[in-house]
């Protein structure tokens, strides 16, 4: 994936907090798509960006009861390939105002979206996101035909070695965390355990059988110490989230998601070390700090938390990282319970990408969409009012922070 | 004989770190500027932005700070697997990700001593020597 695949965000400044709300949300359908894709059914071609778009834009504009002349704004993020914004307008039916593309991952689009509405570009976007991620093939290590500047230098300078992939550098990590605090792969189990278990309570997730640590120990290496299950699933999806003015927000059918605030922080020199033996923490604290300071909330205010599970031990980082759990400790406050629904800090509760869909942070924010208007059913988090959502790569982090209402 | 690897990255200053190598001599990049040593490459400096290095000789000492074994064939059999891979913590400071040559992942203990040693490989842009990590 590229390090710039995202627009560049507007700056974390609290005259944009509350601007804009979120009316409408549409995802595609995940776990039979991924069926029908493993069991390689005879009628089942795959997907492309584009159909899963369409499906996507379709669901969110029902969802949010507006009409298609309503959208007057568009922003496209597709990772692996897709129409320009202006064919995708067409093909989506609406003559929008304002659009921009390069969205990518679940990163700067909101903040961009939120500040064009401020500017007044806009009332009302879609932001469309696909990534037909299995039917295309797409490898996660090797030699992937990309430009390497682009890149960070991780991702391919170590080929020589034999080192590559998101995988190693969540191995290399999860390594020293075992000898550094003294736990196991057997504790770890309780993370991927969690995961699966919010996915089986959420229809459209894709991995919806119960997950044992025999099962989770049994699973083969991918990049040793990660099992399987310790990293995110590969898949087609599509997400579209309807962004609205907040003052027009308050019409809709649904309770609208107020977009509170952001931030954003990069690792500058000493990447693998601030990785490896930091774990992020300084980017962490210092986006999640400008993204409180927005919303004029604080950490305790947090009631449900979204993050970008890559892997495992990357939720990890996220929990630890943001200061919900002590370094070290992030294992054993998930065992304890309280990353659990019904926990202090319930985590992931669709199952995130390691058991629900792998959709670049925005399956995670289409979820924070359903718990804050309390309609996530047999996993929803009673009274939440404010959600965190969390992403992270190797070397940069950007949190975002919702409320309840508009 | 020479192990066949997936290719290196080359060009400006790249091919100045691969030419040390067929010396069998690690040396990274000191900022002229500011001093610091940055490693992977860089074309300018990630703490200043400075575009002048010396190419600073190192003890090649240092300790493995972690480790991880591939089993999944990334590339796809241009490197068997499962193959390890070590995290140097050099002597001067950068991380280095190397292989370990002697010994295995179950050797590895956390902060064992190990130092550079160059072997033959190749990849597609011909022959070079590629610095490994031995226990010292």
């Amino acid at each position: 994936m590229s390090s710039n695949s995202w627009v560049k965000m507007p700056a974390a400044t609290r005259a944009l907090r509350g601007k804009a709300a979120i009316v409408g949300v549409g995802e595609t359908d995940y776990h039979a798509d991924y069926q029908a894709a493993r069991a390689k059914t005879p009628a089942y071609e795959g997907h492309t960006s584009e159909d899963l778009a369409i499906t996507a834009f379709e669901r969110a504009l029902a969802d949010s009861g507006l009409n298609r002349g309503d959208i007057d704004g568009l922003s496209t993020s597709f990772l692996y390939g897709g129409p320009p914004v202006n064919e995708m307008a067409v093909m989506l039916g609406i003559e929008p105002r304002h659009s921009f593309a390069g969205g990518g991952i679940m990163a700067g689009t909101i903040p961009t979206a939120v500040a064009a509405i401020a500017e007044g570009k806009c009332d009302t976007i879609a932001l469309v996101y696909a990534a037909a991620t299995r039917s295309i093939g797409r490898k996660f290590g090797g030699n992937v035909d990309e430009k390497a500047a682009e890149m960070p230098s991780s991702y391919y300078y170590h080929h020589p070695w034999g080192w590559s992939s998101q995988a190693a550098h969540w191995a290399f990590i999860w390594q020293y965390y075992q000898a550094t605090y003294g736990v196991t792969e057997e504790d770890m189990a309780a993370v991927a355990i969690l995961m699966r278990d919010n996915a089986i309570r959420t229809p459209h997730a894709i991995m919806r059988k119960p997950l044992t640590v025999e099962a989770y120990l049994a699973s083969r290496y991918v990049v040793r110490p990660l099992h399987l299950f310790d990293l995110c699933l590969v898949n087609d999806g599509g997400v579209c989230l309807i962004l609205q003015r907040a003052d027009k927000a308050a019409d809709r059918p649904h309770t609208p998601v107020a977009v509170g605030g952001w931030g954003e922080s990069y690792v500058k020199q000493d990447k693998m070390d601030t990785l490896v033996r930091k774990r992020l923490r300084p980017q962490f604290e210092e986006a999640g700090r400008q993204a409180l300071d927005m919303a004029g909330l604080a950490l305790s205010d947090v009631g449900h938390f979204e993050c970008y599970d890559a892997s495992t031990m990357h939720l990890i980082n996220h929990v630890e990282g943001h200061g919900f759990a002590a370094p070290g400790e992030g294992i054993a406050f998930c065992k304890g319970g309280g990353m659990a629904i019904g926990g202090t800090l319930p985590t992931n509760t669709a199952g995130g990408m390691l058991s629900g869909s792998y959709m670049h942070g925005w399956n995670h924010v289409a979820e924070i969409t359903r718990q804050l208007r309390h309609e996530a059913g047999e996993r929803q988090v009673e009274g939440v009012q404010v959600s965190m959502f969390s992403l992270a790569q190797t070397d940069q982090v950007h949190p975002l922070v919702f409320t309840r209402g508009a | 004989m020479a192990q066949t690897r997936p290719d290196r990255t080359l060009g400006p200053q790249h091919d100045d770190f691969w030419g040390w190598c067929d010396k069998d001599e690690l040396r990274l990049q000191r900022c002229d500027n500011c001093g610091y040593m940055p490693w992977p490459v860089v074309q300018a400096c990630e703490q200043c932005g400075e575009a002048r290095f010396a190419w600073e000789k190192l003890s090649g000492r240092g300790r493995i700070l972690s480790w991880c074994s591939f089993e999944h064939d990334y590339y796809r059999g241009l490197f068997a697997v499962p193959h390890d891979t070590i995290l140097v913590e050099l002597d001067e400071g950068p991380l280095f990700v190397s292989n370990p040559d002697g010994f295995a992942r179950d050797d590895i203990v956390p902060g064992m001593a190990v130092a550079v040693r160059f072997i033959d490989a190749k990849d597609r842009a011909g022959p070079f020597r590629l610095p490994l990590f031995a226990n010292e």
